[in-house]
């Protein structure tokens, strides 16, 4: 009879916490619903133009745990600062690491598929710290040089964002080593010489990119056109 | 192997008794065939105002290349009881309504807000309509009232008493042009938007207005395509503040909204539904609206019209989704602002085609009436439901009345015990193209005692009553 009694507890404790679950108090986080929630917040003038800076320094500086920092950062593209479906997947790409000729492979969540070919030209990777809620941790991110003395700075990008004075603006986005964070690399490491065979024959990292990587400045329509190029070149 | 079986009995016996949880007879009743003559049809919103000035409130339905009705509750049938073509008007495809006094008379104008277009300039004005001498006529069809028709495509509207005057204005939620707002000046209808700082083009949804931020009326403006809209009401002009107190939602693509007191605390808090986004239950801390809608209420819904109201006469606030071409569902605001969710079948309606919904204890029973009408892309037949209530569950009702001897749409009206400080909106409509009936209906909890009314009026004054008497409807009237 001692299985049974268990059983009969097991079976009211399971019954119990069931009839709870339709109570609207769930404590499961949604990544996604906060960052839409709280994008005037993050984009007080609606302009998001190439401000994937923004969302970095608004999830960075959260009180989170390292797991939520990388789940919230699958959320928006850094290139373009429009937001991504959760369901989205990320592209394969390789960038090199700041100062260096060192390819490094990772995981970019991206809007559309000029981003992709976009962030791996005119941007560079490079290891940063954090303190999280549950320690340090060290990750990769993807960085573009300081716009803030370019003469041709875009005029479709909210300078403020960005920029105090010639001097990035520290409390809108995160600097690194004189550099602007425009989001984290996903699982990123130094290549393998097959990753790197695997991402140049990629129809998108591959042909596509050779093909928008050549095209003139003022004939890109697609993607954010020339915005981030202007921005991070 | 006897007593197994024996076991496997008690087992079962055990998974019956805890179950019921989940699977608890049905919330509503379904009492469609109260409804005479109930052919499908487009419909759109729906309002409850006194449509034949014979002191009980009706249901009217829009109908979109169908009639306009006003279903009037007679021995034990809701019948259409207006066929004049200027109320009717088939041709002009009505979708938002809302009735309020405008001219001071102490009666409902009514406002049929028509879209012939889904966006930008339209073809035909709305209409408002007016009972004069047993004549339904269109104030809009006088001359002097043609100066500022509006040829803009729209979705809702509500009533503002915007002076707390006890004369009504119209917010016209456009959409691709600019909101209107209708009002009474030097007895002429003219459009004050600019005037009063309303003036913007957005893509208008739902607009909802009573005792928000200030202890003027106020209106919140759930938009498409664009910010919602928090207009704080600053000595009779508006004030958007919706970035300062964060319900701009811009992201998001807004549809019914309520105003519910969602931690029964004594002030109005807003519920505001999102086209296939998430739904929101904003309630006012430290000057900003904060969302506190967690799943299953937050969950993405092609939601349309958004009720709260004591259904089932407990003391606790229903919510009711309305969804189109997906099911409804059904709430309750238990305390602490928990959103727990009722299971439901009689009122799913997974197939139904939910373009608007209104509740009103239309036979006087004390218990409320939810009428859901149909349409849009599927012509469907109106549905009504009543929840089936504990006959021991009690209830009182308050309907104010301004010095006008109209319903005092928008005063707020609060119920203080010694279990809760339960805060209603009497509506001004419209949570979604809809607007509930004048009265502030609550249920009353188990043990609940020492029962007190507090009325905000419109022009933010207050007014306390105890309450000696239970299971009626108490008018209160301002002085």
């Amino acid at each position: 009879m001692k299985p049974l009694k268990n059983m009969i507890k097991l079976i009211f404790i399971c019954i119990f916490t069931l009839s709870f679950i339709n109570i609207s108090n769930s404590g499961e986080k949604n990544y996604y619903k906060d960052l839409v929630t709280n994008w005037s917040k993050i984009f007080p003038d609606s302009n998001r133009n190439a401000a994937g800076p923004k969302f970095f320094k608004y999830i960075i500086d959260k009180d989170i745990t390292y797991e939520d920092f990388i789940e919230y950062n699958k959320l928006y593209c850094a290139v373009s600062g429009s937001l991504i479906d959760p369901n989205d997947t990320p592209e394969f790409i390789y960038l090199n690491q700041e100062g260096t000729e060192k390819k490094m492979c990772g995981n970019y969540y991206r809007c559309c598929v000029p981003c992709s070919c976009d962030v791996m030209k005119y941007s560079s990777v490079q290891k940063m710290k954090h303190k999280f809620k549950d320690g340090i941790k060290e990750f990769y991110v993807l960085t573009i040089k300081n716009p803030c003395n370019k003469k041709d700075f875009p005029n479709r990008v909210n300078k403020d964002y960005f920029c105090e004075g010639k001097k990035i603006n520290k409390t809108q986005v995160q600097e690194l080593d004189n550099r602007i964070v425009i989001g984290l690399f996903h699982n990123g490491r130094s290549c393998k010489k097959d990753e790197i065979d695997i991402i140049n024959n990629h129809q998108i990292t591959g042909s596509y990119c050779q093909l928008r990587n050549n095209t003139p400045l003022e004939n890109l329509q697609t993607g954010m056109g020339d915005i981030f190029i202007k921005l991070a070149r | 192997m006897k007593i197994k079986i024996k076991d496997y009995l008690k087992l079962v016996v055990l998974l019956l008794l805890l179950i019921p949880n989940n699977l608890n007879a049905d919330f509503f009743e379904d009492i469609t065939s109260q409804i005479v003559e109930n052919p499908k049809r487009l419909s759109y919103g729906v309002s409850v105002t006194d449509v034949n000035q014979d002191g009980n409130f009706d249901f009217i339905v829009t109908g979109f290349g169908y009639l306009n009705l006003a279903l009037s509750y007679e021995n034990g049938k809701l019948i259409n009881i207006v066929n004049q073509k200027k109320f009717s008007d088939e041709f002009r495809r009505t979708i938002g309504v809302a009735a309020c006094d405008m001219d001071k008379d102490g009666y409902e104008e009514i406002y049929f807000l028509n879209t012939d277009t889904y966006s930008g300039t339209k073809k035909y004005s709305d209409r408002l309509i007016d009972l004069d001498g047993g004549n339904f006529i269109d104030l809009f069809e006088i001359k002097k009232n043609q100066k500022d028709l509006n040829l803009t495509a729209g979705r809702s509207v509500a009533c503002v008493d915007r002076k707390g005057d006890g004369k009504y204005g119209v917010y016209v939620a456009n959409y691709g042009g600019p909101t209107r707002y209708y009002e009474y000046d030097k007895k002429i209808i003219v459009d004050k938007s600019v005037e009063l700082n309303l003036a913007k083009v957005t893509g208008g949804r739902a607009v909802v207005a009573g005792h928000i931020i200030s202890d003027k009326i106020d209106i919140f403006a759930a938009n498409e395509r664009g910010a919602n809209f928090l207009y704080k009401n600053n000595k009779g002009k508006f004030l958007d503040v919706a970035y300062e107190y964060r319900v701009q939602d811009i992201r998001q693509n807004g549809r019914g909204t309520a105003l519910s007191d969602i931690y029964y605390r004594g002030r109005l808090d807003i519920l505001n539904g999102n086209w296939g986004g998430f739904h929101r239950a904003y309630v006012l801390k430290d000057n900003i609206f904060e969302d506190i809608a967690k799943p299953p209420f937050d969950e993405p819904s092609r939601i349309r019209t958004i009720i709260s109201a004591d259904l089932d006469n407990d003391g606790y606030d229903e919510v009711f989704l309305n969804n189109i071409g997906e099911p409804n569902k059904l709430f309750k605001i238990l305390d602490n602002g928990l959103l727990q969710q009722i299971p439901i079948d009689v009122g799913l309606e997974p197939d139904g085609y939910g373009t608007g919904a209104a509740v009103a204890d239309i036979d006087n029973d004390g218990i409320l009436e939810l009428l859901v009408s149909h349409g849009e892309s599927v012509d469907q037949p109106l549905s009504l439901y009543k929840a089936k209530v504990n006959p021991n569950n009690k209830y009182i009702r308050i309907k104010p009345l301004n010095k006008h001897g109209a319903p005092a749409r928008g005063a707020t009206v609060t119920l203080i015990s010694n279990l809760r400080k339960h805060s209603k909106t009497i509506d001004s409509g419209s949570g979604y193209l809809c607007q509930m009936e004048p009265v502030a209906h609550y249920g009353i909890r188990k043990n609940e005692k020492d029962i007190k009314i507090q009325i905000k009026w419109t022009n933010g004054k207050i007014k306390t009553v105890s309450i000696n008497e239970l299971n009626q409807t108490i008018t209160l009237k301002q002085k």
